[in-house]
């Protein structure tokens, strides 16, 4: 049975993609509510196997290297699938009126909206199939599937430039730190045999490769969470569809990364190098997303710096650690995710009904959507942690997870919060409040489909501030899976001066003193968050691939200019790659001279003729001396082979030199005699340097081989037993009897080049004389 | 015997390199069938014994060392003169039908000719490019500016 509860979100959750793809194959118009009773299914699902405790399917995958397919229904699983689905399915249903619109403003055909939805529902599959994952390999395998779905979803608007480069942007940010996962799951396997993170987590000891295998893998979950310097893929991001941003930026893609280092905590929070590295990037990532989310006059562009603030504080929660911080990241994420998904589909509506996504261009829409202004102002709140909404107990946990580390930290966390509550206070202020804007003229009617997610979404954001009972519950059981020990936190609202409560007040102070103080630093704020994009890491990001481009442009041209730089490309590292093998070994003893026996000076003198031959090849002008003096280079080769006891190959080699000289002679007459005298009468170009490199690859050939072949004679040599076996194969000469019989495939592959051969030069030779 | 043995490959090796490096294609033909010669050499040089050819009957104590030479390494070597010569054989090939489409066996006129041909089809694609226009680093630098 635990097979089931286990198996079923995650099967729903995988089988959605395709299902919602078939319908849509077959209708278009089928592909959004197939993909959405799948998600609520998915969720249903996650929901159940939650309430009945979850459980454990570990078979083996890849035995032989010791990867398994391990997947856990635990608290942090069920945490993220249930968000990862049931936001999901609040974005679907958004999507399946939003959509329709979005397409008819760019005129593209309904059919389009199919691939949307598949992807989207396959990044939804992966993202349950992450939470679950208890394999470092498996866990790798989810995180690209989603950094793909992620690539085509924010480049969904194909034909806009803007949208292809942010797409690649995601993709190489998130993909290229993925990497850093692989690298450091597999140093962790070098170490100690296996990917599981549980086994991981009972037998890993703090020390230098915990730190760095630890360090690389929680890279890659800050650049998904898009923390600071890596943050700047996600407001770029927000190219995509709002949906999309509404989906993976507050529910999905950022939560991967915080999943990851929750994931794997147990093993990070051995290592106080890597909680302190927590504190700096959350704390870099606040500061920054926060600060830059005032400064933001783009609707999404607000709420993505904001999510990178919001991050971080889970981040610096995971960093500050301790029953608080661990349980209170999971508490955040849940908080987060209702209200920042429902502020985005706020965003996407209002932009929808007024064409207008600038702060300032927007204002005084409360009349005209009082519904949406309700709904979004709820979860305004739940971000901003006012009393009555989720977001109240985010803030106390952060509290009081931070007091529990000192004074000071304490203090630079009331600052964020008044920091968040101010530019949450600026979006919907800017939105609901104030004075019509000059963008909100437009009389277009908001479907309820486009609302009614938002209503849900604010309405949970209250439930939560209420009945905090389940939400609590769930962030208990993912804490206990991250921390390995219970983590009992209860968030409640005590009506006393508590150090908690002081430290809301004091944020909310702080808060209406930056919103009340905004429009006198404004200008200065502005300045500085220029400089930032003229300096920031997405600066050295563009150099980056514009200098990879370069590179890349450089290497093609070098390599592919005309046959020679073609060779060369092959050649020259082929022979750098030798010489440093023949420089890194050792070369005491390496080298003999090896013994001359009587009556070899016929081998010798055949050896020199055979050197010699070949040298005056090179000074030969005319091409017929030329055949003449390979061929006779080649015979003098044969009677080398001769002098080696090798008859057989010396006959063979007379034989197929005499072929050889033939057939080149044959060429030469193909060819006009003016033809190649003009060749033959070319000067050398550049003879010096072809010389020295001839002579350099001669004197590595010349190390190589005597290396080689100075090399003691091995004691039993096959070639022994060879000779043995020969008389039982009927034969009298050993080589016969293994090129015919011992070896015989070897000699089948060849006599098939030969045909091959054959086949080609008839080709090349039969069709007519030009093209 | 070993050093002389070394000497005469790097030597033919050498040769061949420098034939390879020349713009006559049948010198390059010529040197590519040196550096298999070389090859050649080494593999049966590679032999762990040296004596008598390895055919019935051996000679007393044949199978022991320096009695009978090596067979395996023969029967290599064997296999790579044929595919030696098939690979050069194919070469003359090419090289003639190179001539008679270029008229020339110099690597620098056909490469010539190539270039040409290579500027020629990209003059043909150009418009299409325009339509959809690749390579992100423009794009990035355009967006920013109208920021």
């Amino acid at each position: 049975m635990t097979t089931l509860w286990v198996l079923l979100p995650l099967l729903a959750a995988l089988l959605a993609a395709p299902a919602s793809a078939l319908a849509g194959y077959l209708r278009p118009s089928l592909a959004a509510p197939v993909g959405a009773t799948l998600a609520a299914l998915a969720f249903g699902a996650s929901l159940w196997g939650w309430g009945m405790g979850g459980g454990v399917i570990d078979v083996a995958w890849a035995p032989t290297w010791e990867i398994r397919f391990a997947v856990a229904f635990d608290g942090l699983a069920a945490l993220y699938a249930l968000l990862a689905t049931g936001i999901g399915f609040a974005v679907l249903v958004y999507s399946s009126r939003y959509l329709p619109l979005h397409l008819g403003h760019e005129g593209r055909p309904e059919s389009d909206g199919v691939g949307f939805y598949f992807f989207i529902l396959l990044f939804m599959g992966s993202m349950v199939g992450l939470a679950m994952a208890q394999d470092l390999i498996l866990i790798f395998v989810f995180w690209d599937l989603t950094a793909i779905a992620s690539y085509y979803l924010i480049g969904f608007d194909r034909h806009d430039p803007d949208a292809r480069a942010s797409a690649l942007m995601a993709l190489l940010v998130t993909g290229v730190t993925a990497v850093l996962l692989l690298i450091g799951a597999l140093m962790l396997h070098a170490a100690y045999g296996t990917f599981s993170v549980p086994e991981l987590a009972r037998m890993v000891e703090p020390g230098p490769l915990l730190t760095v295998s630890g360090l690389l893998i929680a890279v890659a979950g800050l650049a998904k969470s898009a923390q600071a310097p890596l943050h700047f893929w996600l407001p770029r991001a927000m190219a995509a569809p709002t949906p999309v941003s509404a989906y993976l930026h507050s529910a999905a893609m950022v939560a991967a990364g915080v999943l990851l280092i929750g994931r794997v905590y147990p093993l990070l929070q051995k290592s106080e190098v890597l909680l302190d590295s927590f504190l700096l990037f959350g704390a870099a990532s606040v500061i920054v997303g926060g600060f830059l989310a005032l400064t933001r006059d783009v609707l999404k562009q607000l709420l993505a710096y904001s999510t990178i603030s919001q991050y971080g504080y889970v981040v610096y929660m995971f960093g500050l650690g301790g029953k608080y911080g661990v349980a209170g990241a999971s508490f955040y994420v849940i908080a987060h995710a209702l209200s920042k998904s429902a502020l985005f589909l706020t965003a996407g509506a209002v932009t929808e009904a007024t064409g207008e996504d600038r702060l300032s261009r927007l204002g005084g829409l409360r009349k005209r959507m009082p519904v949406l202004a309700a709904a979004s102002g709820a979860a305004a709140a739940g971000l901003g942690a006012v009393p009555l909404t989720i977001g109240f107990f985010k803030d106390e946990l952060l509290f009081g997870a931070a007091l529990e580390r000192g004074p000071a930290l304490a203090a630079l966390a009331v600052l964020w919060a008044a920091l968040t509550l101010a530019y949450i206070w600026r979006f919907w202020s800017g939105i609901f409040l104030g004075a019509p804007g000059e963008g909100t003229h437009g009389e277009r009617q908001l479907p309820a489909a486009l609302v009614a997610p938002v209503v849900v979404l604010g309405a949970l954001v209250l439930v939560g501030g209420i009945l905090v009972g389940p939400f609590e519950a769930l962030a208990e059981a993912a804490g206990k899976a991250s921390f390995a020990s219970p983590t009992p936190v209860e968030p409640a609202y005590h009506l006393d001066a508590r150090p908690e409560n002081l430290m809301a007040l004091a944020a909310y102070g702080l808060g209406a003193l930056i919103v009340l103080s905004w429009p006198a630093w404004s200008r200065s704020a502005l300045g500085v968050s220029r400089l930032g994009e003229r300096v920031g890491p997405e600066r050295i990001y563009d150099l980056t691939l514009r200098g990879l481009n370069r590179l890349s442009d450089w290497a093609h041209w070098a390599e592919v200019r005309d046959l020679r730089s073609r060779v060369a490309a092959i050649l020259l590292p082929a022979g750098v790659l030798v010489g440093a093998g023949v420089l890194a070994t050792p070369s005491a003893g390496a080298y003999r001279v090896g013994e001359l026996r009587a009556g070899e000076a016929p081998l010798l003198l055949a050896l020199a003729a055979a050197a010699v031959a070949s040298l005056a090849a090179t000074r030969t002008r005319p091409h017929v001396t030329l055949a003449l003096v390979l061929s006779g280079a080649g015979f003098m080769l044969a009677v080398v082979y001769a002098f080696f006891g090798a008859p057989d190959v010396a006959l063979v080699a007379v034989l197929v030199e005499t072929i050889l000289t033939l057939l080149f002679v044959a060429t030469l007459k193909l060819i006009p005699y003016e033809v190649l005298h003009r060749q033959a009468e070319l000067p050398l170009q550049r003879p010096r340097r072809k010389a020295l490199i001839s002579l350099v690859a001669a004197a590595f050939a010349f190390a190589v081989v005597w290396g080689a072949l100075s090399q003691p004679a091995a004691e039993e040599s096959v070639a022994r037993k060879l000779l043995r076996l020969t008389p039982e194969a009927h034969a009298k000469d050993a080589v016969t009897a293994i090129l015919a019989d011992f070896r015989g495939l070897d000699t089948l592959g060849e006599i098939t080049v030969v045909a091959l051969v054959l086949l080609g030069v008839a080709t090349l030779l039969g069709r007519g004389g030009t093209r | 015997m070993i050093l002389a043995v070394s000497l005469a490959i790097s030597a033919i090796f050498g040769s061949g390199v420098f034939l390879l490096l020349q713009r006559d294609l049948l010198r390059v033909v010529v040197g590519i069938v040196f550096v298999s010669n070389s090859a050649i050499l080494f593999i049966i040089a590679a032999g762990l014994s040296r004596g008598d050819a390895p055919i019935y009957p051996l000679p007393e104590g044949g199978l022991l060392d320096a009695g009978t030479s090596d067979p395996l390494v023969q029967a290599m070597a064997l296999t790579a003169i044929v595919i030696s010569f098939s690979t050069a054989a194919l070469l003359l090939g090419l090289v003639y039908r190179l001539y008679a489409a270029h008229r020339t066996v110099d690597v620098e006129d056909i490469s010539e000719a190539e270039t040409r041909e290579a500027e020629a089809l990209e003059r043909e694609e150009e418009p299409e490019r325009e339509e959809e226009p690749e390579g992100k680093p423009a794009e990035v630098e355009l967006e920013e500016e109208t920021r």
